[in-house]
């Protein structure tokens, strides 16, 4: 027997079209699309043809309106991460969850909000807990298809006379989750339990206004209260301004021409992309690798978790006939007890980051071209882990990596093309994250998460240098803000900013320098700081000859005396650390501690007045060899401080003359000399196969470091397909394998292992 | 014969302009070549060809001029050519890089949106001060005013002498925080000029806080840099100007048209915001009329040959940007706000290849007109073009038939690149561009309203430019303005603007108060007395400037402007002050609920935040003193009917899918009081307006078009 109020629950009317659930659409629009190879089997966008203005105006409307409600809502939040970075996105989706239109900032997000929509539809919200005109939802849950927990979703739907017409999603990077180490993407979390405050897809609001137990518990969950409460400000006012155009373009063009429209730009996004890969790319397969430093071993982590290790990411692009582009992963490393992990979702959604600033960057972006594309994402890889305790507060240190690669991949296509301009050589490893939390100089609950690494050097281009200190790989309109702006955050003085030599990769174009923030505690009380960014490894490697960025490493110096030196007045470490071989810091100061080294991701340790930490912001690999870089260029970089005298000599090949601190390159004598260093290039160079000789060798021998190891054998026990293409390639014999039981490292959480015949 | 009154002088490039207004609103303009290196040379040039068509002289006329107002771009140019003085800069040691580093926005400042994602596309331009020529100094400054480590005294002089030595023109210096301890940069200065003055050298200091005392480094130091590097040199440009005129009788104050929307004195102390007084006169021109007519909300729209500009007045003032951008520079200049968007008439129209989906912009054919000028040798469709193919413009009478265009060439073009593509007619698709473009500009125009929290509905729009009236029924369609207004003289509208400009200095200060939700007396009556503190203070600094011109405390009327925000907001609203000084406690209340009013209206009141406290950020007088202000021209009315002079005879236009013989009629020869209906075409030289189907228009006795919407 069922209850009166289960038989009236049944008899809601669906909110979906037609009389439709959510979830009937979201089944129907999955199988019409995949039968016909066209967004919602659209094979002929009539609307487009028929009306080809109108149709246009709908766009412009809609893309203009979103991309507006983005400018206005930011100036709510108090997040210079939000205000100044642009941190946040606004995106417009079907009633199915497929984006529309989407604002400029960090797209990633389309897809990452779309998945959360279509959790709840999955879950079946429209029953339970409903989804009704006024309600807000919120999501910041990592294992829906999150990023990293800090960025935090609004989600609200789009009524129209009773039925659901579309979502409307805004993201915001809020600056802290109340995770095990403050700031937003700290070091510290290395499962699930460790990443702050997560939020499933909970409906926080009805009737336009946030409910006060939701507003109580989540500030009382995270540091920074403040920014987080004028963040959502910024969320819920943005998706309410566009909901607001979606229906005053509906009054305008009646609903039903609005549902034509949704359906067929979502294909014409699909087909532009698929004639913009026509247009710019060669078909075939382009192959890539990047690998990227986990050095956890001591830090003040669980024991299991305090590991060495380096996450590897080989890519495949495979750019078939017909343009569709797919992108394989195949071979990647295991997820781990660290916060590096990610979702599918968050890899393939941010690679429209990417393909936005080089292949597609226009307005069109939608979910369009996600359906002209193929991705594959293996299980139990570290962007797929197959069990839910996996942390992700720091995916990006993984995701920059491994999309590097894909860069280069695209630019050989480029170049192919001859689209010279186009190409890139690769993006910056965008850190040093510099976090802390504490009481702060306001004497407030605070977290601070720098982000200075907005504005990293970018690659080469075919044509010209990488532009320096400017962009993100996540964010091409990078800034790295007012120092003043960043003061009234950050109990942090900067004692320093200033372009570093050499951090650019070398190249006959190089990639854009880096540049460092030296900062001095001041003012907090009970403060921690953190530093979050690559070490040992340079996780690009240039392209067609170029150099990578410059690696990382970090400096901090605990119980300084610069008290007394300023008081005596004596000269202070100040500017950026310009050349670490010869360090000058350590000359200017005393301190009981200094970490000088390549330990570059760190748990935290308290911070004083008076104690300094260095925020070092990475340079962009360089293209070609720079043996061909004009001297004339070099005698410039020299002389502006954008590469060291003794690597204008030794990598460029140039030699100088200098009056006055003036260098002038000798063009007679550098030619010279890069005659001698070709000359030496050949002498020491051995003919490929006897060099693959040797390395087989060292390959059989298990010759390598055990972080090699586990990370090669992590790849065997995932990819049978990624363990025959290594053993074809070096001709090595079945009864060659290494396996991870055999490395002593820990045992928890290697589920996935085709070598026990569980996978 | 009237008598000339008003000169205002817009000293370009290649040409320097004049108009000369008389007392009752009329006006001539006079055109010759920019004598750069004397620049009254071509500025009496230009006014002997003004007074010409009045059969008048310099020597006659001069002595009855009662004001006038220069607006140049030589400052500009200087700035944008890299050819300024030789700055050195002093900042704190170990930040030495900053001004090249410049901020990361300024390699994309001015893109349009898809060349924002472009990374490959961004480029930043020379720093204005190179490296080798900046210096550092130990010392730094918390945000609150702390002294965190002295300046280090005994570094000054090397540094300053290391400039010196460089031979360096002017010296700016900047610390970070000295907005709120100006006390080091000042010290730096007084030892700069010790030292300059003890070496017999001729070079000026500025310290950024005599200048620019608000937060945000980067802005305030960009603009020290551009008073120094750009502004500093037509001082004596200027000097000649004045001297040159009072040579030939004059006896007013040379004023310059200044960022803010209105003009200062030759001699003022911050010269730097006259940089960018071009674009602006329009705006202002449009603020003196609506307060003339008594106009409160005015959404001014102006369609050149490139951009789409618009801008607000709310309330009977400009809006005003404080960290506005100019020539790919962050700057801390009060500005007139405008929005601008890469559509203008002559913008290129293309059909993406990939998407298939017209595009317009962002570059344009600028003055080339577009492919229906055979001389240009423009291969690309624009939107100029499609209105030569429509008949909306006469191909022989474009811009007086100074260009004569051709409307086969037009044809040809929009029909192979866009009508055959999108498989449309010629027309439809010729009429669809001109479509799109006065949709995304009504958009573009209801979301700067909504924007700042109002509605069309309490707005009048302003269209004038040479593209504009073509489009103004387009684009202000169905937003249900209160009223669209069209001024006939629409040439010479920004000129009018410079020359109506008032005579007015504003000045800015940062402040930190900041109070909780539930502040008590004391806190509140304590921050109130140093927000009055900062109003006598910038009060006295207006008074100085005015001293300058011999104009006493009476003479000048003071505003009173407060910024505000909730506590750790990183944007605040600039509100004017509803009391005349801080007196009380309730003089507080009353400056949150004004500012919890606008926040409302703005930002939408489920973002109000009074659980975070207050902050007041920042205090802002401006002073006005009296100038005489052109008249606005009133005529007497007259018939409905047009006169036969005007009326030039009819012409087929291609309206929404039909031919329709358009009445055609001269501007210059309608009369107030003449009403026209759809579907009129009214040419003048410098614009075309249009009065399209649903549409009519009256002239009113000011010469202003009224444009109405039927069945509204």
């Amino acid at each position: 027997m069922k209850t009166v109020d289960e038989v009236q629950k049944k008899t809601k009317a669906p909110i979906g079209w037609d009389g439709k659930t959510l979830k009937e659409m979201r089944a129907e629009i999955d199988r019409v699309s995949k039968e016909t190879g066209y967004y919602a089997g659209i094979k002929d966008l009539t609307f487009k043809e028929e009306d080809p203005i109108r149709f246009e105006k709908i766009f412009s409307k809609l893309r203009g309106g979103v991309v507006h409600a983005r400018e206005t809502a930011k100036r709510v939040a108090a997040s210079p991460i939000v205000e100044q970075e642009g941190e946040l996105c606004f995106s417009l989706y079907t009633p199915e969850a497929d984006s529309i239109v989407t604002s400029t900032g960090i797209i990633i997000h389309v897809g990452t909000m779309g998945a959360a929509i279509k959790f709840m539809i999955e879950n079946d919200y429209e029953d339970n807990p409903g989804i009704n005109d006024g309600d807000i939802f919120c999501n910041n849950d990592n294992h829906v298809g999150n990023v990293h927990t800090c960025d935090v979703h609004t989600l609200v739907p789009i009524f129209w006379e009773g039925e659901v017409v579309g979502w409307v999603g805004g993201v915001t990077h809020v600056i802290d989750t109340g995770a095990a180490g403050p700031g937003s993407m700290p070091m510290g979390p290395v499962q699930r339990y460790d990443d702050g405050y997560q939020v499933t897809c909970r409906k926080i609001g009805e009737n336009d206004e946030l409910s006060k137990d939701w507003l109580l518990e989540s500030t009382r969950s995270v540091r920074g209260a403040k920014y987080w409460t004028l963040d959502e400000k910024t969320r819920v006012a943005g998706c309410h301004m566009i909901r607001d155009l979606v229906l005053d373009v509906i009054r305008e063009e009646g609903v039903d021409n609005y549902k034509r429209f949704i359906r067929e730009i979502i294909e014409d996004g699909r087909r532009g992309f698929v004639n913009q890969v026509k247009m710019m790319t060669i078909p075939g397969k382009y192959r890539g690798v990047s690998f990227i430093d986990v050095p956890f071993e001591g830090l003040d982590l669980p024991k299991f978790a305090q590991q060495n290790s380096i996450i590897h990411t080989p890519s495949e692009i495979t750019i078939h006939k017909d343009a569709h582009l797919e992108i394989d992963f195949e071979g990647s490393s295991r997820w781990g007890w660290h916060p590096f992990n990610a979702t599918p979702v968050s890899i393939t959604s941010g690679i429209w980051v990417m393909l936005s600033q080089t292949l597609v960057p226009n307005d069109r972006i939608n979910d369009g071209a996600y359906y002209a594309s193929t991705f594959g994402i293996p299980l139990g890889s570290w962007f797929n882990p197959d069990d839910i305790r996996s942390a992700h507060s720091n995916t990006w240190h993984g995701l920059v990596a491994g999309w590097t690669p894909l860069w280069r991949g695209l630019s050989r296509g480029y170049w192919g093309r001859g689209f010279l301009e186009e190409i890139n050589a690769g993006n910056a490893h965008t850190s040093n994250w510099l976090q802390g939390g504490g009481y702060d100089h306001h004497g407030e609950l605070s977290a601070l998460n720098s982000f200075e690494s907005a504005a990293c050097g970018v690659g080469a281009s075919a044509v010209k240098d990488g532009i320096s200190h400017s962009a993100a790989l996540w964010n091409p309109e990078g800034d790295m803000g007012d120092m003043e702006i960043w003061e009234i955050l950050e109990p942090l003085l900067f004692m320093g900013r200033e372009i570093l030599p050499g951090s650019g990769g070398a190249g006959k174009f190089r990639g854009g320098n880096g540049w460092q923030s030296l900062r001095l505690g001041w003012g907090a009380k009970e403060w921690t700081m953190l530093v979050a960014g690559a070490g040992a490894m340079a996780t690009d490697c240039g392209l067609m000859g170029g150099y990578p960025g410059a690696a990382g490493y970090r400096f901090s110096a605990y119980n300084t005396d610069l008290k007394e030196r300023i008081e005596k007045r004596l000269p202070l470490p100040l500017g950026g650390d310009t050349d670490p071989d010869y360090p000058t810091y350590e000359k200017n100061m005393n301190a009981e501690v200094v970490n000088r080294d390549r330990q570059a991701v760190t748990t935290q340790e308290e911070f004083d007045d008076y104690d300094l930490i260095l925020n070092y912001l990475r340079g962009g690999p360089g293209f070609g060899d720079p043996l061909d870089r004009d001297p004339k260029l070099v005698e410039e970089d020299l002389n502006d401080r954008y590469i060291l005298h003794r690597y204008a000599e030794k990598v460029y090949g140039c030699v100088f003359t200098e009056k006055d601190g003036e260098y002038k390159v000798d063009l007679e004598a550098t030619k010279e000399k890069r005659k001698q260093i070709r000359k030496e290039r050949l002498e020491r160079s051995m003919p490929t196969k006897e060099w693959m000789k040797k390395e087989k060798q060292k390959i059989l021998n298990k010759d390598a470091s055990k972080q090699v190891q586990l990370m090669y054998a992590e790849s065997f026990a995932l990819s049978e397909k990624f363990t025959d293409e290594f053993k074809e390639f070096w001709n090595i014999g079945d009864d060659w394998m290494i396996y991870e039981e055999d490395l002593n490292v820990t045992k928890l959480g290697r589920h996935i292992n085709r070598f026990k015949n569980n996978a | 014969m009237a008598k000339a009154q008003i000169l205002a002088i817009d000293a370009g490039g290649t040409m320097t302009d004049t108009f000369i207004i008389d007392e009752n609103g009329e006006f001539v303009v006079g055109k010759a070549q920019t004598t750069p290196n004397d620049e009254h040379i071509g500025l009496m040039n230009s006014s002997k060809d003004a007074l010409d068509q009045w059969n008048t002289t310099v020597e006659k006329e001069f002595p009855n001029l009662l004001a006038g107002v220069y607006s140049g771009t030589a400052m500009l140019n200087r700035l944008v050519s890299r050819v300024g003085l030789r700055v050195g800069l002093v900042l704190n040691k170990g930040m030495e890089d900053m001004h090249r580093m410049g901020r990361g926005v300024q390699s994309y400042l001015g893109y349009s949106y898809s060349d924002r994602v472009h990374i490959n596309t961004h480029h930043f331009d020379e720093p204005l001060v190179p490296r080798k020529w900046t210096v550092g100094v130990t010392e730094r400054v918390d945000l609150f005013g702390n002294v965190v480590i002295p300046l280090y005294e005994h570094e000054v002089e090397g540094a300053i002498q290391k400039l010196i030595d460089q031979d360096v023109e002017a010296i700016v210096i900047s610390l970070l925080h000295s907005y709120t301890y100006p006390h080091h940069e000042r010290k730096i200065r007084d030892i700069a000029e010790r030292m300059i003055k003890d070496q017999n050298k001729n070079i000026k200091v500025f310290a950024t806080v005599d200048y620019y005392p608000v937060r945000k480094e980067s802005h305030r130091t960009n603009t020290t840099i551009v008073e120094a590097y750009a502004a500093e040199p037509s001082r004596e440009t200027l000097a000649k100007l004045d001297q040159a005129l009072r040579e030939h009788g004059t006896d007013f104050n040379l004023r310059i048209m200044a960022s803010h929307g209105g003009t200062i004195s030759i001699e003022a102390n911050e010269l730097a915001r006259t940089c960018v007084s071009g674009p602006i006169g329009g705006m202002v021109g449009a603020k003196y009329l609506s307060d003339n007519l008594g106009i409160k909300n005015v959404a001014c729209s102006d369609i050149g040959g490139t951009s789409f500009d618009i801008g607000l007045i709310t309330q009977g003032d400009l809006d005003i940007e404080s960290s506005p951008d100019m020539a790919r520079l962050v700057l801390s200049l009060p500005l007139v706000s405008m929005d601008t968007t890469g559509a203008g008439t002559g913008s290129y129209v293309r059909i993406d290849p990939n998407y298939g989906n017209i595009t317009l912009g962002p570059d344009s054919a600028g003055s080339l007109v577009g492919v229906c000028n055979p001389e240009s040798g423009i291969e690309t469709v624009t939107v100029s073009d499609c209105h030569v193919v429509l008949g909306l413009i006469n191909p022989d009478n474009f811009i007086g038939g100074a260009i004569k265009l051709s409307r086969e060439k037009a044809y040809q073009a929009v029909k192979e690149q866009i009508a055959d593509p999108l498989g449309m007619s010629v027309e439809d698709a010729a009429f669809g561009v001109t479509e799109l473009l006065e949709s995304q500009l009504r958009n573009y125009l209801e979301s700067m309203i909504l924007g700042k929290g109002y509605s069309p509905s309490q707005y009048a729009c302003f269209s004038y430019g040479g593209g504009g009236p073509l489009h103004t029924a387009g684009y202000t369609k169905g937003l249900g303005f209160e009223d669209i207004l069209v001024p006939a003289w629409a040439a010479g509208f920004s000129a009018f603007g410079c020359g109506a400009a008032d005579f007015e200095y504003r000045y800015d200060k940062t402040l930190d108060l900041h109070l909780p939700e539930k502040a008590s007396d004391e806190e509140i009556l304590a921050a109130g007395k140093e927000l009055q503190a900062a109003w006598d203070e910038l009060k006295g600094h207006v008074g100085e400037e005015f001293k300058k011109n011999d104009y006493t405390g009476d003479d000048v009327k003071y505003r009173l402007f407060y910024r505000m925000q909730y506590q750790g907001q990183l944007n605040d609203l600039e509100i004017e002050a509803p009391i005349s000084e801080f007196k009380s406690v309730n003089d507080y209340y009353t400056l949150v609920k004004t500012f919890e009013d606008m926040y409302t209206r703005v930002y939408a009141k489920s973002a109000l935040s009074p659980e975070l406290g207050y902050s007041i950020t920042g205090a802002i007088v401006r002073g006005v003193v009296d100038v005489p202000l052109p008249k606005i021209p009133k005529e007497p009315l007259s018939d409905e009917t047009p006169p036969d002079s005007a009326f030039l005879g009819t012409r087929p236009v291609y309206w929404d899918g039909e031919w329709i013989q358009a009445k055609i009629y001269e501007m210059e020869k309608l009369l107030p009081g003449n009403k026209l209906d759809a579907l009129s075409i009214i040419e003048s030289t410098a614009t075309t307006f249009v009065v399209p189907p649903g549409f009519e228009t009256y002239l009113d006795e000011h010469r202003i078009f009224h444009l109405k919407e039927l069945n509204q």
